[in-house]
């Protein structure tokens, strides 16, 4: 969009607003006097807790938010079960289309401004965040979980430049070695954690990168190719050989997401498949060691990770018709458009964390590019970021299917052994089809 | 409490069991309800297939959850850690109890505050316990590595990895129950007359003869007691594990809480995962007899 474009196109929805401002603003006022419980997993809980606060001052709402500590999925299902006192929550898209089908969440669909909300919502997320037809939930973020980044200081050190920067899973691998031999012996964190979006999600970017997948995404039948020198064959075999190689250290295995990203931060290594919002993490001087000196690989014809996002769910539980419309109000405010009209939970993000949203309005907005401008080792950057962001996959046969989390859960452990136990390729490949055959046997598939 | 004269002219008066059972009443109802109740629901739900999805609905199964147990790899797996794990806590938590009680025993300047002190750990949640020796223990923040740098070395020292989790997490769960054994020995041991010390040194016997024979013997019940209760506080822990090592690295520290908990709550598969907390729960009641079968009738009857 142009920037005459783009001040026009405000102009007109500035004036929309000032004509319509004080009827907007009484929409989004609850009025039922009930408590909306709002909870979510760990991650800048003071950002969301004055969000929160401005809602509750400003619209005389009662949202109490906190904060879900440990396995944030299983938590959150034995709530749901429970018929807990919870009214909207933090999901990834797996987990939302599992407890859609669980019947505990109550669609975005639902909610008076839906078509609004899609039409500034981008295709593809609108299509990842869409279970049977319908939109599940409203945008917190969405980045690329996987991105390769690249230590440059390390990097220019062991005299490399951008021009050497690896094109492919395959020429990482390889230069890996290179550098192992130029005297650093562990140059790579690889994306092996425990978190439940730990070793698992590695696997299935890393896959999905080299031209792999796993499901079919409408009839969920297994797709994974386990042909010696396929995609899933390649990733696995390299692990292998940088585990038994000793170029990774062992104890990422047990890393959650704060020791993950510290020991990347620490600077100790060259590359490390990271979040994208990361880099603003990673050039912080308060909170890294390579401060100014954290980039990415670009996209040179193979894209890096995958579509990580997350929606702000409303559940169904039993709730008197005005407390539910209360929920739906502060579901649209956060999740959407405050009673100014402007997105603000999504662009405060983007301008505290860089985190991406789902909505176009924030991310063509001015203030996002100077912000990414801000937040990145070099000005190019930039365009590195959105080149790998446009390229990035989205499993949807293994992700927007019921026995999603399931299958994550079973694939993390598979996968620990794997390397641990130095297992076969074959058998690891194998048992996967068959594990995604019998979750589809188990739920009617 | 009284009896009353029947028109028979006998006294209707409450047995003493009659009696202690009334006066039980309120607290066996209690315990049905907080107890059997749960107990009985698993028990059922042992027998059954739950599904949540497309309604909820429960299949009777029989023992097929129970079958299914048997063949698979993970559910021995995990016997077999809950048993390692168990086994080195209950060992190092009743050492090192014995030696704190031992320290404690000794005539020192401000007893009181080294007792408070040596208790703290106990006073530590198991959540805290978890995250402290997760950082104690891992490579990036752990002693062992701000050792190793201190000395020149490059790269990071880590404990928490398949040879060395399961110890890892024994000494943690030692570190944390070590002083409740350390003060009930200590009470134990202000009981043993001063004099028998007195006439063992009479009797010259070396330090090792005046503990085997003097200050150990009063401490052989406790000592069984406090072993019965780690057993089985180590084969029930879960939150300290889940924190520090969430079963892993791979499935090397997934000890049958830990596997429970997977196949109950992230599965979903609450038949098969409460089929396995009844073979926890034998084998934690089976732990028990054995130890009172071969140490706790012995020590009663002494």
């Amino acid at each position: 969009m142009s920037r005459n474009r783009l001040l026009a196109s405000a102009s007109v929805v500035a004036l929309g607003l000032v004509a319509a401002g004080g009827a907007v603003a009484q929409d989004l006022k609850p009025t039922s006097g009930e408590t909306v419980f709002f909870r979510g997993w760990q991650y800048k809980t003071d950002i969301v807790q004055s969000n929160v606060d401005r809602y509750n001052s400003e619209l005389d709402g009662k949202v109490d938010y906190a904060t879900v500590t440990g396995d944030y999925p299983a938590i959150m299902e034995t709530n749901l079960i429970a018929g807990a006192e919870l009214d909207i929550l933090y999901a990834n898209p797996s987990q939302a289309a599992r407890y859609y089908d669980g019947g505990w969440v109550l669609p975005a669909e639902s909610l008076p401004n839906i078509d609004e909300i899609k039409a500034d919502m981008y295709p593809n997320i609108l299509d990842a965040w869409t279970y049977k037809g319908e939109l599940t939930g409203l945008s917190y973020f969405v980045s690329t979980r996987g991105v390769m980044h690249v230590n440059l200081k390390q990097y220019g050190e062991l005299g490399y430049t951008d021009a050497d920067f690896p094109a492919t899973w395959d020429e990482l691998y390889d230069q890996l070695y290179e550098i192992r031999d130029k005297g650093v012996e562990q140059p790579y964190l690889p994306h092996w954690l425990s978190e439940w979006y730990g070793i698992s999600w590695g696997f299935v970017f890393e896959v999905m990168n080299r031209g792999g997948d796993f499901a079919d995404p409408e009839t969920h039948q297994p797709t994974l190719d386990t042909s010696e020198g396929g995609p899933a064959w390649a990733t696995l075999e390299d692990w292998k050989r940088i585990f038994n190689d000793g170029l990774v250290p062992e104890e990422v295995l047990t890393y959650n997401e704060s020791a993950y990203i510290d020991a990347y931060a620490s600077g100790r290594y060259v590359f490390s498949p990271q979040q994208l919002y990361d880099l603003e993490t990673f050039n912080r001087p308060d909170r890294s060691q390579i401060a100014g000196e954290a980039s990415l690989l670009p996209y040179q014809g193979q894209s890096w990770g995958l579509l990580d996002s997350a929606v702000y769910l409303m559940t169904s539980r039993e709730r008197d018709e005005a407390h539910t419309d209360d929920v739906k109000k502060f579901a649209s405010w956060y999740g959407f458009k405050d009673q100014n009209g402007e997105i603000f939970v999504g662009q405060r993000w983007m301008q505290e964390s860089m985190l991406f949203s789902g909505y176009k309005s924030v991310m063509e907005s001015e203030a996002t590019a100077e912000r990414m401008k801000g937040a990145l080792a070099r000005p190019g950057d930039v365009e590195a970021v959105l080149g790998v962001y446009a390229e990035t996959p989205y499993p949807k046969g293994i992700w927007n299917v019921v026995w999603s989390e399931e299958f994550n859960s079973w694939l993390r452990e598979e996968l620990q052994a794997f390397i641990l136990d130095d297992g076969d390729i074959g058998d690891m490949l194998e048992s996967i089809n068959e594990k995604i055959t019998e979750l589809n046997a188990k739920y009617g598939i | 409490m009284a009896g009353q004269v029947t028109s028979t002219g006998r006294t209707s008066e409450l047995s003493n069991l009659q009696f202690a059972l009334l006066m039980a009443l309120p607290v066996l109802l209690f315990l049905v309800l907080v107890v059997a109740y749960p107990l009985g629901y698993a028990l059922w739900m042992s027998f059954q297939q739950i599904v949540f999805f497309g309604g909820y609905r429960t299949n009777f199964v029989g023992l097929a959850n129970y079958a299914t147990m048997l063949g698979d790899d993970k559910f021995w797996w995990s016997i077999w850690v809950t048993v390692r794990f168990t086994v080195e806590s209950v060992l190092l938590a009743m050492a090192i109890g014995l030696a704190l009680a031992l320290l404690l025993n000794r005539p020192m300047r401000r007893p009181g505050l080294i007792r408070t002190i040596i208790m703290l750990p106990w006073c530590v949640s198991l959540y805290g316990t978890g995250i402290m020796f997760s950082y104690l223990a891992t490579g990036q923040t752990g002693f062992a590595t701000a050792i190793a740098f201190f000395f020149g070395a490059d790269r990071p020292v880590s404990f928490v990895n398949r040879q060395w989790v399961i110890e890892v997490l024994a000494i943690g769960n030692a570190w944390n129950m070590a002083p409740l054994v350390a003060f009930f020995l200590l009470a134990n041991l202000k009981t043993i007359p001063t004099r028998l010390y007195d006439l063992a040194a009479i009797d010259r016997m070396s330090p090792l003869e005046t503990f085997w024979n003097v200050t150990l013997p009063p401490l052989r019940f406790t000592l069984f007691v406090f072993t019965c209760i780690t057993t089985v506080l180590s084969m029930k822990l879960f939150d300290f594990i889940f924190v520090l090592s969430g079963g892993g690295p791979g499935t090397a520290s997934a000890v049958m809480t830990y596997q429970i908990y997977k196949i109950s709550f992230r599965d979903l598969n609450l038949g098969y995962g409460a089929a396995q907390s009844f073979v926890l729960l034998f084998l934690i009641v089976g732990s028990t007899m054995t130890l009172y079968a071969l140490w706790g009738r012995r020590e009663a009857a002494r």
